[in-house]
């Protein structure tokens, strides 16, 4: 019975026309409205062009420079911190889902509350933390006289504390979106698996590692993914709230990319480092899910 | 499965085919036919929304409303954006050979792509007609100029003063300094007295810009500035880099609010205009909040004033300002209308230079008749500055190329932080010039 | 745990829950202040002279339409996103194919992509499709560029849908259309709702496409009311906090009801270990 499901099922899962039916919405649009333009992105890569007049076709001198460009790699060097953050601010994140998926009181309340801040769009995000951090009467200073500490640093001033300081928000706006995903990864895992456990005697930390952890590891794995591939292009809260200076200190890829695209008129060369983001986050993509594999048939 | 992919590769394929050839396929939408009598459309793109410039936009919707009575075959259909977006629009649009045919340009470096790939239409006939040209400001349709010929009408001009509340200054016995080293003197006494002496959002860069270009302006004196700026002199000559000691030697001695690399020139106006700060570097564009601007406090607004930028160890000229031209009107060289928009463009800004005064507080850099506008007081100093003024240098991102702007921007910032020297700050600017040219 | 141990844990995540509600309170107070107010006074300050003007302000701005744009532009561009990743998810993870993999990691690929890369050539696409200023190149674009954070979403929850349920649909003789409707799409339903929620706030939220696309004022959207208030040298926050909080109503009530979807789906669905 179970082998004849099997293979009957095979025949029809092998449908060809269903298979290009399902699929062709999605692969067509993609193709054409986001692999197309990558496309061109590297090509314009080629061209010494300012994003406006004629272009002249210069072979790989763009991306020659941008690999010698020393703005670019400290640019690259923020991106990928940023990716490290934002994968090891997971922990927190699925911890903090954990608490909420469990039966505590309140749970359900208390899940719509943290995810409030993620519906707030980049514009008030960055006009709020921006007031967090006036070096005057910004709220983080102000608690911090208010604690004895003299002289607290200005934020976004000091190019030692400025690229920490921006992380923040952008980790904080991303919180809610994680905790979302975990929270309906843990809420689709069967109520009969914890309930068996907890008749074993597992306390919740044992549950939460042993049974839970794993049973989600497939969606950790994505968010792992989405983490550092968001970050590498990260770019709103950066180019709002400190345009990527004090003299570069906080600058990312996407806002170099960026200024040199549509600041400076270079628009061949910012194409060649929008290029270049990808090729990079590409090679970090492939490097996290080698890592992450396992024997199970999942891929990512 | 062979035939799916097929499909999507051919898509894609045509997609990028259609992209690489430049996709010129259709030339701007504008006009709807250029026989006798019908109907004509242009279309113009400004950047005064009604929301923040209610009164720049109602002087627009006036003077397109008189026009369209004058030319009942002329419908100008307007789009409008902010300041950001406005700039993303425009280049993104011009690639397709779809900009509007008519729009709103800055002068200088963001202008000259734009005519090197032959987008926007000369408009020296307009300025030849009816002596236009003379009716401007000198030195303001030259910042529009690329090889000879003129590619915007001017719609503003600004100059930087040092705005000080004097409130602040009455109270510690200040007066308005006309030496540099007078000028030290108050902001040692504000010091001294824990009062903020000079508002500074240097995040914006530009703004850190304006008390360099000062010094280097006072300290150059015939012109130093503006040749090396040109790659006729150096940056490390004497005087420009004791201008950028001098700017750092400020910077150090905490003449600015603190942590002014990362605020943004919005909050330090903010400090400025609620008192915490005693003075603030700023142009001519924010007259309005210290003048009409009624959600401003009449108490702050009569306590502001503004004094020149002093000598520096008795070098420059008190009556020599930075400043330049806002933006200006430019017509798009690809227009089905362009005769039509050009003769609009020369009857927008002459409406303006009437109306742009008085009725929204914006400087036009046309000449403004005076004796017939009923201004407030600081506005008739500034005309007044401005008609005795015996050089104009240009703000430095309007005078340098994007690049050479960029360069200057993130070393006035690092100038500023300390993390260069005056002699760095002085190698980059000339390395980046160089290679420029 | 021990009655402490639960006090502990209940004073942290309600001070965690105020510092998460904070944002929303901060901006209706922002929303009643000016320029002066709020650069110079604390954040936490009450308006000392609120600003209710600047709520007329916005609506004055002809908000009215754009919120109907933005409320149409965004949820036709979630059905078309979800329903297309929920198709192409099941073609990879359930259908059997020898590309599967190479389309994944394309979709994979789509992910990359810095939105300001696409602008130049989004638009000379569309402006030879005769899309430019028609609110489809909007739609297709938001549909498209959500496709595939959606997919990889929904890929780890297919995973982990039990097989034995669909062998039962095939053995009963239900078509493929008949099992993905009926039977994969409502045992998705959490998922789904969680992909909405961000397709929803990702939509929302979004300003350089609509800006780049749109000319006409009939098309645009409510983040273009807060262009609105940007000036060239001034900028009226108080008015864009209006526009923010006015805005932000309809997510806020989308997000509780959906957000009720993700758990609600489970235990009405048959999911089996």
């Amino acid at each position: 019975m179970q082998s004849l499901g099997a293979s009957e099922m095979n025949k029809v899962m092998s449908n060809k026309l269903m298979i290009t039916l399902y699929i062709f919405p999605a692969l067509f649009l993609i193709a054409v409205l986001i692999i197309v333009p990558l496309i061109l992105t590297g090509y314009y890569g080629l061209m010494d062009w300012n994003g406006i007049g004629s272009m002249t076709f210069i072979g790989m001198e763009n991306y020659i420079n941008a690999i010698q460009d020393a703005a670019f790699w400290d640019s690259a060097w923020h991106s990928l911190l940023l990716a490290l953050f934002s994968t090891l601010s997971l922990v927190i994140y699925l911890a903090v889902s954990m608490i909420l998926a469990s039966k505590i009181k309140g749970a359900d309340l208390l899940r719509k509350i943290y995810l409030i801040p993620m519906l707030l769009s980049s514009v008030a995000i960055a006009q709020l933390w921006i007031k967090v951090y006036n070096p005057a009467n910004g709220i983080l200073n102000t608690i911090l006289r208010g604690i004895g500490i003299e002289n607290p640093p200005s934020w976004l001033a000091n190019p030692d504390v400025v690229l920490y300081a921006i992380f923040i928000p952008i980790l904080w706006q991303y919180a809610g979106f994680y905790i979302l995903i975990y929270y309906a990864a843990l809420k689709n895992i069967p109520e009969s698996l914890i309930e068996s456990a907890k008749i074993d005697g597992a306390n919740p930390l044992q549950i939460a590692y042993k049974i839970k952890l794993p049973l989600i590891m497939g969606v950790v794995k994505v968010t792992i993914v989405l983490a550092i591939v968001g970050s590498l292009k990260y770019f709103d809260l950066i180019y709002v709230m400190t345009g990527g200076g004090p003299s570069g200190s906080s600058e990312v890829m996407a806002s170099y990319m960026y200024d040199l695209a549509f600041s400076t008129n270079n628009f061949g060369y910012g194409s060649a480092i929008g290029f270049l983001l990808l090729i990079i986050t590409l090679i970090v993509t492939i490097i996290i899910r080698k890592l992450t594999a396992s024997k199970e048939d999942i891929q990512y | 499965m062979k035939k799916m992919k097929a499909v999507t590769f051919l898509a894609a394929g045509c997609a990028t085919a259609m992209v690489m050839t430049g996709c010129n396929s259709e030339s701007s939408g504008s006009g709807d036919g250029s026989g006798d009598g019908e109907q004509k459309t242009i279309e113009f793109m400004h950047l005064w929304p009604e929301g923040s410039s209610k009164d720049h936009y109602d002087i627009v919707n006036e003077i397109i409303a008189d026009y369209e009575e004058q030319n009942p075959n002329t419908t100008v259909e307007l789009e409008v954006l902010s300041n950001e977006q406005y700039k993303e629009k425009l280049q993104v649009t011009s690639t397709s050979g779809e900009l509007p045919d008519v729009g709103m340009t800055w002068p200088g470096g963001f202008l000259e792509p734009y005519v090197d790939g032959e987008m926007f239409a000369p408009l020296d006939d307009v300025l030849d007609e009816d002596g236009l040209r003379d009716s401007y400001v000198e030195g303001t349709t030259e910042a529009y100029e690329v090889d000879g010929s003129t590619y915007g009408l001017p719609l503003e001009l600004n100059v930087a003063q040092v705005f000080y509340n004097s409130a602040i200054f009455d109270e510690y016995n200040l007066e308005e300094p006309e030496t540099y080293e007078e000028f030290e003197e108050i902001v040692n006494t504000l010091k001294e007295n824990d009062v903020a002496p000079i508002a500074l959002g240097n995040q914006d860069r530009w703004t850190g810009s304006l008390w360099y270009m000062y010094m280097a302006d006072r300290l150059g004196e015939d012109n130093l500035l503006n040749q090396a700026i040109n790659g006729e002199a150096s940056f490390t000559e004497e005087p420009l880099v004791k201008a950028a000691e001098k700017t750092q030697n400020l910077a150090a001695n905490g003449a600015f609010t603190q942590g002014f690399n990362g605020l943004s020139d919005q909050e330090a106006k903010s400090m400025f205009m609620s008192e915490q700060a005693a003075m603030y570097l700023i142009a001519t564009w924010d007259l309005p909040n210290y003048t009409t601007d009624e959600t401003v406090s009449q108490d702050f607004q009569d306590a502001v004033d503004y004094f020149d930028f002093p000598t520096v160890e008795g070098k420059g000229n008190q009556n020599s300002y930075v400043g330049g031209p806002g933006v200006g009107l430019f017509v798009s060289e690809d227009s089905d209308v362009k005769e039509e928009s050009k003769d609009f463009v020369k009857y927008f800004s002459e409406k303006w230079g009437e109306k742009s005064v008085s009725d929204a507080g914006v400087i036009p850099a046309t000449k403004v008749n005076t004796d017939n506008v009923d201004l407030p007081d600081m506005y008739l100093e500034v005309l007044d500055d401005l008609n005795n003024a015996d050089n104009l240098t240009l703000f430095a991102d309007v005078q340098m190329s994007p690049d050479v702007a960029e360069t200057h921007l993130t070393a006035i910032q690092s100038l500023f932080g300390e993390e260069i020297t005056p002699e760095e700050f002085a190698e980059m600017h000339d390395e980046a010039i160089e290679e420029d040219q | 745990m021990g009655r402490i141990g639960y006090i502990l844990l209940y004073t942290c995540l309600a001070l965690v829950a105020a510092f998460q509600i904070f944002p929303l309170l901060w901006l209706v107070l922002f929303s009643l202040k000016d320029n002066a107010q709020i650069f110079s006074g604390s954040p936490f300050a009450l308006p000392s002279d609120p600003q209710f003007g600047n709520y007329l302000n916005v609506w004055q701005g002809g908000i009215g339409l754009y919120f109907f744009n933005s409320v149409w532009i965004t949820g036709l561009a979630i059905v078309l996103t979800v329903l297309f990743a929920s198709m192409a998810t099941f073609a990879i993870t359930r259908m059997n194919w020898k590309l599967n993999k190479f389309v994944l990691g394309l979709f994979m690929v789509g992910l990359m992509i810095p939105i300001h890369s696409a602008l130049i050539p989004l638009f000379s696409m569309f402006l030879s499709v005769n899309l430019i200023d028609n609110p489809l190149s909007i739609v297709l674009t938001y549909t498209t560029y959500n496709l595939p954070i959606t997919i990889m979403i929904l890929l780890g929850f297919y995973y982990t849908l039990p097989r034995e349920i669909e062998e039962a649909a095939v053995m009963d003789g239900s078509s493929i259309n008949r099992l993905f409707f009926t039977i994969i799409l409502p045992m998705t339903t959490p998922v789904m709702a969680t992909t909405v929620i961000i397709n929803m706030i990702y939509n929302w939220n979004e300003f350089v496409f609509v800006n780049t696309f749109i000319s006409s004022d009939e098309y645009k959207t409510l983040t273009v009311g807060i262009q609105n208030f940007i000036g060239q040298y001034m900028t009226d926050w108080g008015s864009i906090g209006a526009t923010l909080v006015i805005s932000i109503i309809p997510v806020l009530l989308a997000f509780l009801f959906f957000s009720n979807k993700v758990v609600e789906g489970i235990s009405s669905s048959a999911v089996k270990g």
